[in-house]
This record gives structure tokens, C-alpha cells and sequence, in this order.
């Protein structure tokens, strides 16, 4: 029960600069050939943030688009080529990705106590897997783009004229096998790596999530591999599998598709949530509320997520009696979304909560998520998801869930360890202002669509009724905010990079072991095995003006251990 | 909580024997029409109420806590906060256990009421395709729009030419993907007459992505009462034949050009299947090579060749269209096999032949003599 913050004299003297995992050597090879988890995590950021801005510019065409019935700037093919790159780009490329294999793969070891994954080589590998099928990806919009959807779904994906379909399959199997290697690693390294002390329940909540994360995707990617393979045998080599006038079965090709992408969905939120249960109490400094409830409600969120994928049929010709089971099943999954819903809430009770950028993006997660997960009911039960499916409600929902939970919850995640990964504190207020617009921006064009959704307007129409046009200008409208946010936030980052103030080890408060080591992180992240604690005990930190930063009080820390020691007596 | 779920039961328990009532459009939900909207619309709005409870006691004590322990300058970090609490903890697992499995029980009764078509049903046979819709009536009538009888069970049996499509009719809450290569149904009963005017019908939609034209795969479904419903059906189905034969093409024409316009210009205009600009033109003179596989015209159309007469093309391009390939277009088009008779081809190609009497949009622009004028309007069919 003890604690290592202590001020380095070095790190107050700017004449000394401590080597850290930046400056360890230099060079593009040292990049492009490191086996550092560090470096390997700020290169998929890069690589990840540059997808979503591109995915981003397809969603703002699309909204864009949408203004007006009929053609405002495109024709109907090329808005079927951004509605699918768009999703394509946003699922496959981005938010997968973006929390494991980016900030996951920068913090999971340091927060463990570990000097890198367990097997670094193929760390990196599966980075490059990245590129390779981000190339793939790109190089289908050479090929002729493709009009899919990005679900796929046959015989429209095996019949389409367009000829990118292939090359994204193989980018989508090559992606996963990226995501299957990033999982693999987090699974052994958080069963093999962990340093004496930190046992299975004194691991950080966001751990928790990585692991459960890990587990899904180790699972239940390969699923997917092996239906795009089988949709490229049936494209290239006619041989009938889903398409019926080859006696193949369609609806067979989306018990295998969902079989992969419901899963896919937690893969997506349950390292969201792992990273809000991290903000929620190191901004709030109070020990999170109902540590096991959380911890559990993540594998229990990555075990039922395998047998809910029927809920994406319930119209597609599955039978009643199906569509009855999973209905009931998929239920169950809003258990452990409430636990840790309300456990998030309980812990800001009797905290001492301060309002920074990362805090904002977690209570803008908290009210998005609540949102989302709230109308995930109208879709789970039968009667009314058989109105409201492939509407723009259905859309209006996962983008709760996928955008403004999953992606918030990274772009906070981003804000909470930017000044660990960067060494560079941002502009704090223009960064909230940012969190504002963003959550504006984004509740008016995502609101908007619930309305839209039930009134009864479909997803994926280019072309749609004069009287639902209003919705949409309101949604476009706050795409436009939307986008202004990402602007200004993206303004702050690089405005952090070229001059920001140097950062603390601990600018916010935390206590998981990622802030005891130095603001960037040295090449091994620990220079003696780290002590590990209650990592949620925040009792003994205080603000300190010099360091400005958080560090350990001499005399709070004596307490604390004497009431440790009265609490086991 | 146990009143509430009380209250809830026995609302939807006596709404089942209530007689149905139409339903306004309001916030979130548009007009519902048919005898399954109401129980929908309820189960809908009851869940919108759990929502808004949850909701807002997840904001109000979100906000309430963010601005009572607010870090002020100097204070310490408070450490009386409970670490957990197993009966509060266990307290909102099992409170919204309970909520989910009586939504999920009210949600399951409601959907079966929903899917199971009462035995005295109409059957409608629905033929969705790239990018239409074709509705076959039990006597032969054929149409495209929805017509069905009003206070009757009505039972759509569907399949698709093509890929995936979904029927999706808003205002009757109820929806169903027509998947190739098998049948699909879907069932409703509407009470309220719309009349035969378009502009009056419920919106019909395919909710499936299938394409270039699938936000234009809309219909109107119009409910007529049954002797009115009769009339029409006897007449929809003999249209065809009560126009005689020199007044097909204009006539005839164009309504069955309205299916074929989504892909086939008249003006010109590039689509996914060659525009019908100058079409017969192009049949009856040589020219060079026009076909996919390299052919021209002149090499299959002729005494003696394939087909002995451009009428013959034009009408196995119609029934088999992935035959001979316009050279630079792909094989998307459907077969209208079934869908379009003898009659029906002999106007199509008549317009062919006329295509200088029509407008860019298809619409006739000629002005018929008066007498013929008087018939003109007796038979104006939807």
C-alpha cells in the first residue's frame, strides 16, 4: 500500500531532459520497425484519426446530400458509394480500432505494470495488417468503388456492377486478423504479464474492458473471415451459397454476418465504457462505485453479446419462434449496461469531481449512452422493432451507441492520456468548449433521427418524402456543429503538439500505474517494478502547485496505510 | 413499481378487446391506420415512458452530484464515499430485469397478433424487382400501387426477381423482407377508406437497400370499400383489352413506361439500361457493332437470323433481357416474364415506334379527335 509518485527533481530542471520512449532513438526505421507498444499505439492513432477524418468528410457529403428530396449534390449511385464507405470506413477502420488497438495498446501495458505486450513482433504485424487492409480499402475505390452496404448483404453484394466489392472484402479479412492478433496479445498479456501485486481484481476497470474486448475478438472475428471468404467464392466462382439461384441462402449469409457484428458492436462499447469507468473516478477522485458490478458486467456484456445476433432479423424471414429467444436473449444485455450506468452515476456521489475535458466527454458518454441504451428497448421487443427496423430510429440508435458512446468514450480517452502520450498539456477550455459542440452538434442531427426513424422514413434513401425534409435539414444542420467541434478539438491537439505546457506525471489525479511513471512514459515504462495498490484510492493525492500536478502526500499516505491496516486488524 | 406493471397489464389487456380506432399522427408516430397499429403504438409509448423515467433519473442525479461535489480551489479530496453497495447494486440489476421481461412479454403477444393473418384473408401476390413493385390480384388484375378492400384481412404473399427487398407500409406498423427464392407474408387490416386518388394512399416503402433505385421503389396503398374494391378489381383487370388495339401505344404506353423509366430514357439521357431515344432507328438500320459479345444489330435481327423482326427482339429483350447485352451496360434488368402480357408488349413497342409523339417524361403529346377524347376519359384506369 504504497506509492511511488514523488516529484523528480530532473523533471523540474528543463535543462535535464529525462529520456522517454519519443526521444529513445530516432528516425523513420526506429518508427516503422519498432517492437514499443508506445509507438505502436501513437502510430495507429495517427492512422486511425486519419480514417475518421475521411470517414467524417463521407458523413458530412452524405448529410449534405440529404438537404433536399431527390439530387442536391450527387447522383443516387455515388450517395450508395458514400453511405457504405462511410459505415465501411467507421466500423472497420475506425472504431474497432481505435480504443484497443490505439489506446489500448499505448496504456494497457503501462496500467498493468508491464515493460510491453507479450509479443511485441506480432504487435507490430498487426499494424501492419492495418495498412495492408486500409490499402485494400482504398484501392476498391480504384477498382470502382462498391455499393453495398457495409453490411454486405447477399445477393446484392455477389450480383452489384461495381467492382471495388472484392478488394474491400479482402481489406475487411486482412483487418480482421489484425484486430484477432491484437486480442490474442492483450488476452496473454494480461494473464501472463501482470507484476506481483496486481491480481485480477486490483486491475483498473479499463482492463477489465481490453480483456473482455479481447476475448470477442478473438472469438468472433474469425466468423467473419470466414464469411467473407465464402461471399468471394460465391462472386468469383458462381458457387451457390447465399445466392437462391444457385440454391444458395441469403438469409444464411446474415446469421453469419451478424453471428460476427453483433459481437463486433461490444467490441466497439465495452473498452468505451472501460475508459469512462477510468475518467468518471480519476476526474471525480472517489473510488468507483461498485468495482465487481462493473468489472463482471463487462463479461458478462462479451459473453451474452454471442447470442444476440438474431435481434438484427426479426423481419428477415427468421422464424417466430427465433426471433421470440433472441428477443428475450437480447434483453439481458441491458442488465449490465444499467449496473454500470448507475454504478457511473453513484460513483460522482460524495466525489470531488473536477470538470476537465476528459471529465466532460464522460458525462456527455453517460447522458449519449443512456440514450442509446434506453432505446435499444423499442428495438429488442418484437412488436415494435418490426415498425421501427431499417428506419432511420435504427440509425439514430447505433449512432448513440457507436458515435456518441463509443467514439466519445475514445476522444476522451484521447484527452485523459494525451498529456501521458504527448508529455503536452492542451488548452483546456477551448477543449471543453469543443466537448460542447460536439455533444450539440451531435444530439441535434442524431436526435432529430429518432423522430424521423419512427415517423417511418427508411435508412439508406437517397431519395425520400417532402414532409420528412425537415428532419433532415435539422440534421445536417448538426452534422455542420458536429463537425466544427471535431475542428476545434483537432485544433487543440495540434496547438498542444507545437506549444503546449509540458506535462505533469499526473496532471489529473490518477492512481493506476500509468501515472507513476513520467509524462511520456521512458522506452520501458518502469525503471524498477512498480508498487501496486488500491488504484482507486485517491485519499493521499494533492494538488501540488510546483509540479502542477497531482503527487502523493507523505502524511495522507501514513493515514491512509494506518487505516488500512485498521481495516484488516 | 409492481402498480405500475398492474396498471400496464390491465391497459393492454382491455385495449385488445376495445374496438380499433385510428391513431392521429403525433410526435413520434405517424397516423396508424390499421387494426395491429394501436397495440404497437401502445407498446411504443409505454416504452418511451420507461425511457424518459430512466432517463431522467440518470441526468438529475448526474447533474445534481456534478454541481453539489464540484472540486472548489484548495479542497482535499473528499474520501467518505461508499466503495459499494451490494443491495442497491443488486436492487437496479433485478428492477430492470423485471421491466425488461414484462416489456419482452407484452412486446411477444403483440408480435404474434401482428404476424398470424386472421383465415379469411385476401391474398394480394406481390412481385418486388429492381426497382418496382408488381401487385397480381386472384382474378389476374395487375397494378402498381396497392389496392386492397377496407374492414378485411388483407395477406400479402411476396417474392422478390431479384435481391433482397422489404415491404414496409408506416402507417399499418408493419414490416417483412422479401427474400429470392422463397415466399414471404405479411398481413394487415385497414378500416378506413382512402379512396382510389394516389395522393391519398399510405406510403408503401422498401426498407431493404437493393440498389440504384431503391429509395424510388415507393408505392401508396389505397383501401377502398369492398363493392368499390370489387369494381375496380373487374376493371384493373381487363384495362388492357377494353383499349382498342390502334390506341395502345398511347394509351397503354406510357403507363407501362412508368416501370421501365427508372433505367430507360426517352430523351437521351444516360441510365442503367440504354435510353429509348431513337431505338427503332437504330433496330431497323445497319450499324456497327452494338452488343456486348461484339454483334451489331443487323447480325441477329432479320429473315432467317435470331429474330426475324425487331418486334421479336424487343420482346424476347423483355422476357429474357440478359440474352443479348447492349454493349457497355451489365445485366441488371429483371424479367417481366408474367408481369407483362402479350398486350402489354405490343404497347411498349408501339411507343417505340412513336417515340416522337412522347415528351422527355413519357406523357403523350398529341391531343386525341374528340370523339376518341369521350373513350379517353370512360377508361381512365390507375
Amino acid at each position: 500500500m504504497t506509492t511511488i509518485v514523488t516529484p523528480r527533481p530532473e523533471l523540474l530542471d528543463t535543462s535535464v531532459r529525462p529520456d522517454n520512449y519519443l526521444t529513445y532513438t530516432r528516425g523513420f526505421l526506429s518508427w516503422a520497425l519498432t517492437l514499443d507498444h508506445k509507438r505502436i499505439g501513437v502510430m495507429y492513432m495517427s492512422a486511425v484519426l486519419a480514417s475518421f477524418f475521411v470517414g467524417g468528410v463521407f458523413a458530412l457529403l452524405l448529410r449534405t446530400e440529404l438537404l433536399t428530396p431527390g439530387r442536391t449534390i450527387v447522383s443516387a449511385d455515388t450517395y450508395n458509394q458514400f453511405f457504405t464507405l462511410h459505415g465501411a470506413i467507421m466500423v472497420f477502420l475506425v472504431i474497432i480500432p481505435s480504443i484497443p488497438a490505439a489506446l489500448g495498446n499505448f496504456i494497457l501495458p503501462i496500467m498493468l505494470g508491464a515493460k510491453d505486450v507479450a509479443f511485441p513482433k506480432l504487435n507490430l504485424f498487426s499494424f501492419y495488417l492495418w495498412i495492408g487492409g486500409a490499402l485494400f480499402t482504398l484501392y476498391s475505390l480504384a477498382a470502382g468503388g462498391f455499393d453495398t452496404g457495409w453490411t454486405f448483404y447477399t445477393p446484392y453484394s455477389t450480383t452489384t456492377t461495381t467492382g471495388g466489392v472484392i478488394p474491400v472484402l479482402t481489406g475487411v479479412f486482412i483487418l480482421g486478423f489484425s484486430s484477432i492478433f491484437t486480442g490474442l496479445n492483450f488476452i496473454v498479456t494480461v494473464h501472463k504479464l501482470r507484476p506481483p501485486g496486481m491480481t485480477w481484481f486490483r486491475m483498473p476497470l479499463f482492463l477489465w474492458a481490453l480483456y473482455a474486448t479481447a476475448i470477442i475478438q478473438v472469438l468472433a472475428t474469425p466468423v467473419l473471415a470466414i464469411t467473407v471468404c465464402l461471399l468471394i467464392v460465391e462472386r468469383t466462382m458462381n458457387i451457390g451459397i447465399f445466392n437462391p439461384s444457385m440454391g444458395g441462402d441469403p438469409v444464411l449469409y446474415q446469421h453469419f454476418f451478424w453471428f460476427y457484428s453483433h459481437p463486433a458492436v461490444y467490441i466497439m462499447i465495452v473498452p468505451a465504457m472501460g475508459i469512462i469507468s477510468e475518467i468518471i473516478s480519476v476526474h471525480g477522485h472517489r473510488q468507483i462505485f461498485g468495482y465487481r458490478f462493473i468489472a463482471f458486467s463487462s463479461i458478462a456484456i462479451a459473453m451474452f453479446s454471442f447470442i444476440v445476433w438474431g435481434h438484427h432479423m426479426f423481419v428477415s424471414g427468421q422464424s417466430g419462434l427465433m426471433n421470440t429467444i433472441f428477443s428475450l436473449i437480447s434483453f439481458s444485455v441491458a442488465i449490465p449496461s444499467a449496473v454500470k450506468t448507475f454504478n457511473w452515476t453513484m460513483t460522482l456521489y460524495k466525489g470531488t469531481i473536477s470538470l476537465t475535458a476528459p471529465m466532460m466527454y464522460g458525462l456527455s458518454f453517460i447522458f449519449l449512452f443512456t440514450i442509446g441504451g434506453l432505446t435499444g428497448i423499442h428495438l429488442a421487443t418484437l412488436n415494435t422493432d418490426v415498425h421501427l427496423h431499417d428506419t432511420y430510429f435504427v440509425v439514430a440508435h447505433f449512432h448513440y451507441v457507436m458515435m456518441g458512446s463509443a467514439l466519445i468514450g475514445m476522444i476522451g480517452g484521447l484527452h485523459h492520456w494525451w498529456p501521458k502520450m504527448t508529455g503536452r498539456m492542451y488548452n483546456e477550455k477551448a477543449a471543453i468548449a469543443a466537448c460542447i459542440i460536439i455533444f450539440i452538434g451531435f444530439n441535434v442531427t442524431f436526435f432529430t433521427q429518432f423522430m424521423l426513424g419512427s415517423q417511418g422514413m427508411p435508412r439508406r434513401y437517397y431519395d425520400y418524402q417532402p414532409e420528412f425534409q425537415i428532419y433532415h435539414v435539422i440534421s445536417t444542420i448538426g452534422a455542420y456543429i458536429m463537425a466544427c467541434g471535431f475542428f476545434l478539438c483537432a485544433a487543440c491537439f495540434v496547438q498542444s503538439l507545437l506549444g503546449g505546457k509540458k506535462a505533469p506525471a499526473n496532471p489529473w489525479g490518477g492512481r493506476s500505474l500509468e501515472w507513476q511513471c513520467t509524462s511520456p512514459p521512458p522506452h520501458d515504462n518502469f525503471s524498477s517494478p512498480p508498487t501496486v495498490g488500491n488504484c482507486y484510492d485517491f485519499s493521499m493525492l494533492r494538488w501540488d502547485e510546483k509540479e502542477q500536478g497531482y503527487v502523493v502526500d507523505k502524511e495522507l499516505e501514513a493515514l491512509a496505510i494506518a487505516a488500512e491496516a485498521r481495516g484488516h486488524s | 413499481m409492481l402498480s405500475t406493471l398492474t396498471s400496464i397489464f390491465i391497459a393492454t389487456a382491455s385495449v385488445q378487446a376495445a374496438p380499433p380506432v385510428v391513431t392521429p399522427a403525433d410526435f413520434w408516430l405517424p397516423i396508424g391506420a390499421s387494426v395491429q397499429a394501436h397495440n404497437v403504438d401502445l407498446m411504443f409509448n409505454i416504452i418511451n415512458y420507461i425511457c424518459y423515467f430512466f432517463f431522467v433519473v440518470v441526468l438529475a442525479m448526474m447533474v445534481w452530484f456534478v454541481i453539489k461535489y464540484r472540486a472548489k480551489p484548495g479542497t482535499r479530496i473528499r474520501t467518505d464515499g461508499m466503495t459499494h453497495h451490494t443491495v442497491l447494486e443488486l436492487s437496479w440489476s433485478v428492477i430492470p430485469l423485471l421491466i425488461c421481461i414484462a416489456i419482452f412479454f407484452f412486446g411477444f403477444t403483440g408480435y404474434v397478433d401482428l404476424i398470424t393473418p386472421p383465415k379469411n384473408s385476401f391474398d394480394v401476390n406481390v412481385t418486388a424487382f429492381k426497382w418496382g413493385w408488381q401487385f397480381k390480384y386472384p382474378n389476374g388484375a395487375q397494378s402498381d400501387n396497392l389496392v386492397v378492400p377496407s374492414n378485411r384481412p388483407v395477406r400479402l404473399v411476396m417474392r422478390s426477381n431479384d435481391v433482397l427487398h422489404c415491404c414496409f407500409i408506416p402507417a399499418f406498423r408493419v414490416k417483412k423482407d422479401i427474400v429470392p427464392g422463397r415466399y414471404s407474408t405479411l398481413w394487415f387490416q385497414c378500416d378506413i377508406p382512402t379512396g382510389i386518388e394516389e395522393k391519398n394512399g399510405y406510403h408503401l416503402f422498401c426498407t431493404e437497400y437493393c440498389g440504384t433505385g431503391h429509395s424510388n421503389m415507393n408505392r401508396r396503398v389505397m383501401v377502398l370499400p369492398q363493392a368499390e374494391f370489387d369494381e375496380w378489381l373487374v376493371k384493373q383487370a381487363q384495362w388492357l383489352d377494353e383499349i382498342p388495339d390502334d390506341e395502345l401505344y398511347f394509351k397503354a404506353g406510357p403507363k407501362i413506361y412508368a416501370r421501365c423509366q427508372q433505367c430507360h430514357s426517352l430523351d437521351g439521357t444516360v441510365g442503367l439500361g440504354p435510353s429509348w431515344q431513337g431505338v427503332w432507328t437504330r433496330l431497323t438500320s445497319p450499324g456497327g457493332a452494338r452488343f456486348s459479345d461484339g454483334k451489331s444489330y443487323a447480325d441477329i435481327i432479320g429473315p432467317g437470323k435470331e429474330y426475324a423482326t425487331p418486334e421479336d427482339y424487343i420482346r424476347d429483350s423483355i422476357y429474357n433481357p440478359g440474352k443479348h447485352l447492349v454493349a457497355t451496360y451489365g445485366n441488371v434488368m429483371p424479367t417481366f416474364k408474367g408481369q407483362l402480357t402479350d398486350r402489354g408488349v405490343d404497347s411498349v413497342i408501339g411507343m417505340m415506334k412513336h417515340l416522337d409523339e412522347f415528351d422527355a417524361k413519357g406523357a403523350w403529346t398529341k391531343t386525341l379527335p374528340p370523339a376518341a377524347a369521350k373513350t379517353e376519359s370512360k377508361s381512365e384506369q390507375k
